[in-house]
């Protein structure tokens, strides 16, 4: 990481009395340390990086309260770490990216659920569902319900998260069970403010080590312990867990002047559904809503008392619960069934199964629901204007602004290593015909978008190599495997490169190795160089490849598109089977130009010599084919009008953002594309010698310049 | 100044933005601002990938609080923008101004939309072989249609004139709206606080905030407004500048002095008369067609684009340009005592020096390559400083192979086609001028060099023999083929592979068959 927290973690120091302002997952951190945990670990991701981010800064406050930080290989290893607290009094916490990280650490958290726990155990997961969203669209609910871990979804508001973690523990350690606690992409990077209590040391920590090992064959997961925790899950845990929602009323309830229908939802949702209910007339910004709300911090498990009491003497409740299965739409209809209660309960249907619930489509589903049930006392004509109009208005802006607009999905960043290799795969593709590209997670999977459009499939992280073992021995050709330094460490190493050796693989493996997990906000990794002093591990990708046994390795410059192909080539068409593995190393751009910047800026102060190069196009010479945007789409190589009085097509041009890397010039060589790109080189500070050849130079070219042929 | 919106909601504030212009400090600003107005303060965001220069956006609401307690009154604010009540949009480019007026959170009963009037080309417009450029006056158009109140105007050449980044001239635009319960020196102390360029910051907020108070008028340059300038007569030419504007038709004599100009530079006189000479016949028809001179216009544009068609000998005379360096320094910004050393990437192959040898050396000779499928294969790569002695020196010998270029290859191929072409134009206007100005258009295709060339030029005689011939055999109406030439002409354009171009050929093709 080469970016500094110093002032989120000045916010971790705050105590009772003072006011906490920054983001939600920030306050997150700050409620793990009010609540006394011992450890936390996790592996980065959106949108819970910060959290590990921020504590990694905090060595010092660490140490003071005892707490040991973990920063995980992956999710497996992070969830592992939370047995300290099936047999010891530890609190601990461990974070992810959810569903994805989930799946990574199932094995690890059923074993942890059926054990169960001593000490509070929280996972905190961030929910990427919808808009925004980098990953396959998935919900947490199962995991919960299926190896029935608690699960909190707090409403979007600081105070309320705070709360929750801290009762979370509590919840956790009253019923045994650990907790996960679900916070939306939205939810963790609000910006909001709560009051902050000090924070606590942990009865056993770093500081004050636990005296005597405690063996108890009943937290084995092994027969017969583990028809006994089964049903300790049923006999205790649940109802335990029930009692202790119920009479801390970890769910909230707002009343109404109506009360022929209410509504429940997922306490992340009761902005959204509230935001609606104003539009609709039917709630004022304090949240005083006519409508009684009942919104779920806790959704599983559910209080069926709670639920029926809530429903009893309403026709129908509308259910906003984002997602599908609608897993709480059929519990909470099994719980009224049970109950005797005939209270409907719509919710999907109004809402749609799929996608994320923006305010907009809960205005949308309870315009509809209020349609089909209506309510007593409430003037439906005015609840429903605001969709008619928002129909209307849409209608009108699609035909004022006409066919579809240009999409701007994102790409691999100005100057960035990994793009020189795809277009190096490009322009072979010329010659040797298309093949199978398995991908993996990370920056590159960029790749998979326009201009490349390189990839067939995504498996998984680190799993770019495995998911190609099934394709490579029926496939015409020789396939291409990616996979980053990130996804190597994640698990690639083992899921990936000795599988594919110990089968005996025939085809070729490209490591992208960048230093860093980038895509995350460049994390470190165990093959990070730039380490702060006394973490670097010295890992090398490249032994620990050739240690395994491949004998096919070679290193390849990034930039120098021309050498990748030859290489790229030598991989694909060499004789005889087996693993070839390609290691191409560069540093990340992004983290390069935040680390040299303020170098560079400090020798040009002190009058010290820098040269800085950048790219261009002459547009006399650029006749407009974009062949080298197709095979680049360097956000810096871009269009503008053409100057030729004579002709109309936009010209190439490079942009001032151009980092100077290289790679349109490379292409246009190894594409054999036009003569119109040029490097400048601009000598700042220069030395007497640069002076006086530049002077000579223009001296002389002057004088032959003058002769024009 | 609204403390609140209509039915007591938060003000509402969505900013559209990309990766690397700092919108998440906009955010900051802006939330740092209101808190220290008492305002109570809410914001998110969805980063994710905007980093990687994906688009982005920021929601952020704000509402004033009575009563001295501000956790009490606090208002529940939402994390999702909803059309309808968004009270001031915020877009840092035009097409992205385009996307939140098409989400519908652009409405006239609430909001100002703050758009800067630039352009970041997406994708999909810079890859086009074409012109793929979104068309920015719609835009403007659906921004006067939609807003209470719209305010466009080029903020990124307002922040570049004051060393910033874009969102300092976006917060002042927004403050300048005096929507937000906020004064101007709040959003100022907010700048300072954060510490970083704070007097460049601070000169683009004061610039965008007078902007919006002079209330800059939005206009979007067309690409006239780009172009160079025609250039000067050299006195040799002074006689054929005259015949112009003796014999030629109006409103085609800029473009045909132009012509006349470019050609004499790029070979010699008499190929810049060669070129009116060409130019007689298309006028002829143009008049006997009752036309008024744009099809002499159009052609005398193409014409002189494809008789100064790009060879090695021009590629080096362009970097030769006295003025090139020059405007290659300014567009740098390299000051003056900084020396600037220039490196071409050229990678001249067979073709290129096929062009140059006479026809009896240079025909066999492609044919052999061509059959040893070695006609790509055959190239050198070299980068050239044409800031160097040596490299001056290297491009001068190429460029002062231009007497020759009359005996070379290349010359002797394209001169009958162009010959072909003109009758072919000329045999057109006598049916329609319509067809004619088709014909004379698919020049166009014409672009490039090495392999992309003769994919242009397989394009280029595909509708030759498969459009316009059968035309002017009249086995097809003008107007049809007219029609259909133009509609070829944008599938050739259409993808690298040709692919379209052939589609519409074949379905062509079908047509006339069924037509006889």
């Amino acid at each position: 990481m080469e970016r500094s927290f110093a002032k989120e973690v000045k916010q971790l120091r705050l105590g009772q009395g003072d006011t906490f302002h920054g983001e939600g997952i920030l306050a997150v951190t700050k409620a793990l340390l009010q609540a006394g945990v011992s450890y936390v670990g996790g592996y980065q991701g959106a949108p819970i990086s910060h959290l590990m981010d921020v504590l990694v800064d905090a060595e010092d406050l660490l140490s003071e309260l005892g707490v040991h930080l973990e920063t995980s290989t992956s999710e497996a290893a992070a969830a592992a770490m939370l047995g300290a607290s099936i047999n010891y009094p530890l609190r601990g916490a461990v974070t992810w990216k959810s569903t994805v990280g989930t799946n990574v650490a199932s094995d690890a958290l059923s074993n942890l659920a059926s054990a169960g726990v001593t000490g509070g155990a929280m996972i905190v997961l961030g929910e990427d569902y919808g808009e925004g969203s980098s990953i396959l669209q998935e919900r947490t609910h199962a995991f919960a319900t299926k190896s029935q871990i608690w699960l909190l979804d707090p409403r979007p508001d600081l105070p309320t998260i705070v709360r929750m973690v801290e009762q979370g523990f509590e919840l956790s350690e009253h019923s045994s069970t650990p907790v996960m606690l679900e916070l939306r992409i939205r939810a963790c990077h609000v910006h909001g403010a709560f009051q902050a209590s000090d924070n606590k040391v942990g009865r056993f920590n770093r500081n004050q080590a636990i005296p005597e090992p405690n063996h108890d064959f009943s937290r084995i997961t092994l027969p017969p312990s583990t028809y006994a925790q089964e049903k300790h899950k049923i006999d205790v845990r649940m109802p335990e867990a029930i009692r202790f929602i119920t009479e801390r009323q970890l769910n909230d309830h707002f009343d109404g002047d109506i009360n022929d229908v209410g509504i429940i939802c997922q306490g992340g949702l009761y902005n959204a559904t509230l935001r609606a209910l104003v539009q609709a007339g039917l709630a004022d910004a304090s949240g005083n809503s006519r409508i009684p709300i009942l919104a779920l911090n806790v959704t599983y498990p559910l209080a069926p008392d709670e639920i029926s009491a809530f429903c009893a003497g309403k026709s129908a409740v509308f259910m906003v619960e984002e997602g599908q299965p609608d897993y709480l739409e059929e519990a909470i209809n099994a719980i009224l069934r049970k109950a005797d209660l005939q209270t409907k309960v719509i919710g999907k249907g109004p809402l749609p199964m799929a996608g994320e619930y923006t305010a907009e489509v809960v205005l949308r589903g309870l315009s509809a629901f209020l349609e089909q049930t209506k309510p007593q006392g409430i003037d439906l004509a005015a609840a429903m204007a605001p969709v008619a109009e928002l129909d209307r208005h849409k209608a009108k802006a699609a035909e004022l602004l006409g066919d579809l607009l240009p999409a701007r999905p994102p790409t691999f960043c100005t100057g960035c290593p990994e793009r020189p290799l795809f277009s190096a795969i490009r322009i072979l593709e010329k010659d040797l015909g298309p093949t199978h590209v398995s991908c993996d997670i990370g920056c590159h999977t960029f790749s998979t978008l326009p201009p490349f459009n390189l990839g067939h499939t995504v498996l998984g992280y680190g799993l770019g190599l495995s998911s190609a073992a099934g394709v490579a021995p029926n496939f015409g050709k020789r396939v291409i495997s990616i996979m980053g330094d990130g996804g190597f460490w994640h698990g690639g190493v083992s899921n990936g490169i000795s599988s594919a050796l110990f089968n005996k693989a025939d085809g070729v493996l490209m490591v992208i190795k960048n230093g860093y997990t980038s895509a995350t906000g460049w994390q470190f990794v165990p093959s990070t160089l730039r380490m702060r002093p006394g973490r670097t591990t010295g890992a090398s990708i490249e032994k620990v490849i050739k240690s395994l046994g491949a004998g096919w390795l070679r290193n390849v410059p990034n930039y120098r598109v021309g050498k990748v192909m030859k290489t790229l080539r030598q991989a694909l068409t060499g004789k005889g089977k087996g693993l070839r593995v390609i290691v191409a190393d560069s540093e990340c751009q992004l983290a390069r130009q935040r680390r040299i910047r303020p170098e560079i800026a400090a020798r040009l102060q002190s009058g010290q010599r820098d040269v800085r190069t950048r790219f261009d196009v002459d547009d006399e010479t650029c006749t407009g084919d974009r062949a080298c945007i197709r095979l680049s789409g360097c956000p810096s190589l871009t269009i503008k009008a053409n100057p030729d009085p004579l002709r109309d097509d936009p010209v190439t041009t490079v942009l001032d953002s151009c980092l100077g890397c290289g790679l349109c010039g490379e292409v246009s060589h190894a594409a054999v594309l036009c003569p119109s790109f040029y490097q400048v080189d601009i000598v700042r500070n220069p030395n007497y010698w640069d002076r006086f050849k530049d002077a000579l130079h223009r001296r002389l070219l002057g004088d032959m310049a003058r002769v024009r042929i | 100044m609204a403390a609140a919106s209509e039915n007591g909601r938060p003000i509402g504030l969505l900013i559209a933005a990309m990766g690397g212009e700092g919108g998440g400090v906009l955010r900051q600003w802006l939330v740092d601002a209101a808190t220290a107005h008492g305002l109570a303060v809410q914001s998110t965001s969805i980063p994710g990938v905007a980093q990687r220069t994906g688009a982005t956006t920021y929601y952020i609401e704000m509402q004033t609080l009575d009563g001295s307690d501000p956790a009490a009154a606090r208002p529940v604010m939402s994390l999702y923008p909803l059309a309808g009540s968004v009270d001031i949009m915020v877009a840092s480019e035009l097409l992205e101004a385009a996307r939140a007026m098409q989400n519908g959170f652009v409405t006239p009963n609430c909001t100002t939309l703050i758009a800067s009037t630039h352009r970041v080309y997406a994708v999909a417009e810079r890859t086009a072989m074409g012109d793929g450029r979104f068309d920015g006056t719609r835009v403007l158009k659906a921004a006067r249609g939609l807003a209470q109140r719209a305010i466009l105007f080029d903020m990124d050449a307002m922040a570049r004139q004051h060393d910033s980044v874009i969102n300092a001239v976006l917060l002042g635009a927004i403050a300048g709206t005096n929507r937000l319960p906020i004064p101007a020196s709040g959003f100022e102390d907010a700048i300072r606080d954060t510490g970083r360029a704070v007097e460049a910051n601070l000169a683009a907020f004061r610039a965008g905030f007078a902007a919006v108070e002079r209330g800059d008028l939005v206009a979007l340059l067309p690409d006239s407004e780009f172009k160079r300038p025609w250039r000067a007569d050299p006195p040799m030419v002074e006689q054929l500048q005259h015949r112009v504007r003796d014999e030629f038709p109006g409103p085609a004599r800029t473009v045909l002095r132009e012509g006349v100009n470019r050609l004499f530079d790029y070979q010699s006189l008499a190929y810049a008369e060669l070129y009116l000479q060409r130019l007689i016949p298309i006028d002829r028809a143009e008049r006997d067609a009752d036309g008024h001179g744009n099809l002499v216009r159009e052609v005398g544009r193409h014409l002189a684009l494809w008789m100064s068609y790009e060879d090695v000998i021009q590629v080096a005379r362009a970097k030769l340009n006295p003025v090139r360096q020059a405007r290659i320094r300014n567009e740098v910004g390299a000051k003056p005592d900084e020396p600037v050393r220039i490196r071409e990437y050229l990678k001249p192959g067979l073709d290129e020096a096929a062009a140059l040898l006479p026809g009896w050396i240079a025909a066999p000779l492609l044919a052999l390559a061509g059959k040893a499928g070695l006609r790509d294969r055959l190239n050198i790569g070299m980068t050239i400083t044409s800031t160097s002695l040596w490299g001056h020196f290297l491009l001068r010998l190429l460029a002062s192979l231009r007497p020759l270029r009359g005996w070379g290859y290349r010359y002797h191929s394209e001169q009958p086609l162009i010959d072909h072409w003109i009758s072919n134009i000329a045999k057109a206007a006598a049916l329609d001028l319509g067809l004619a100005a088709e014909i004379a258009a698919c020049q166009r295709l014409l672009k490039g060099y090495g392999e992309t060339h003769r994919h242009g030029r397989g394009s280029f005689d595909g509708i030759m023999a498969t459009l316009v011939e059968p035309a002017l055999r009249r086995e097809m109406d003008a107007e049809g083929a007219a029609q259909a030439i133009a509609r070829a002409r944008e599938a050739a354009l259409a993808d690298p592979e040709g692919t379209a171009l052939q589609a519409v050929l074949m379905t062509e093709e079908k047509t006339e068959l069924a037509a006889e």
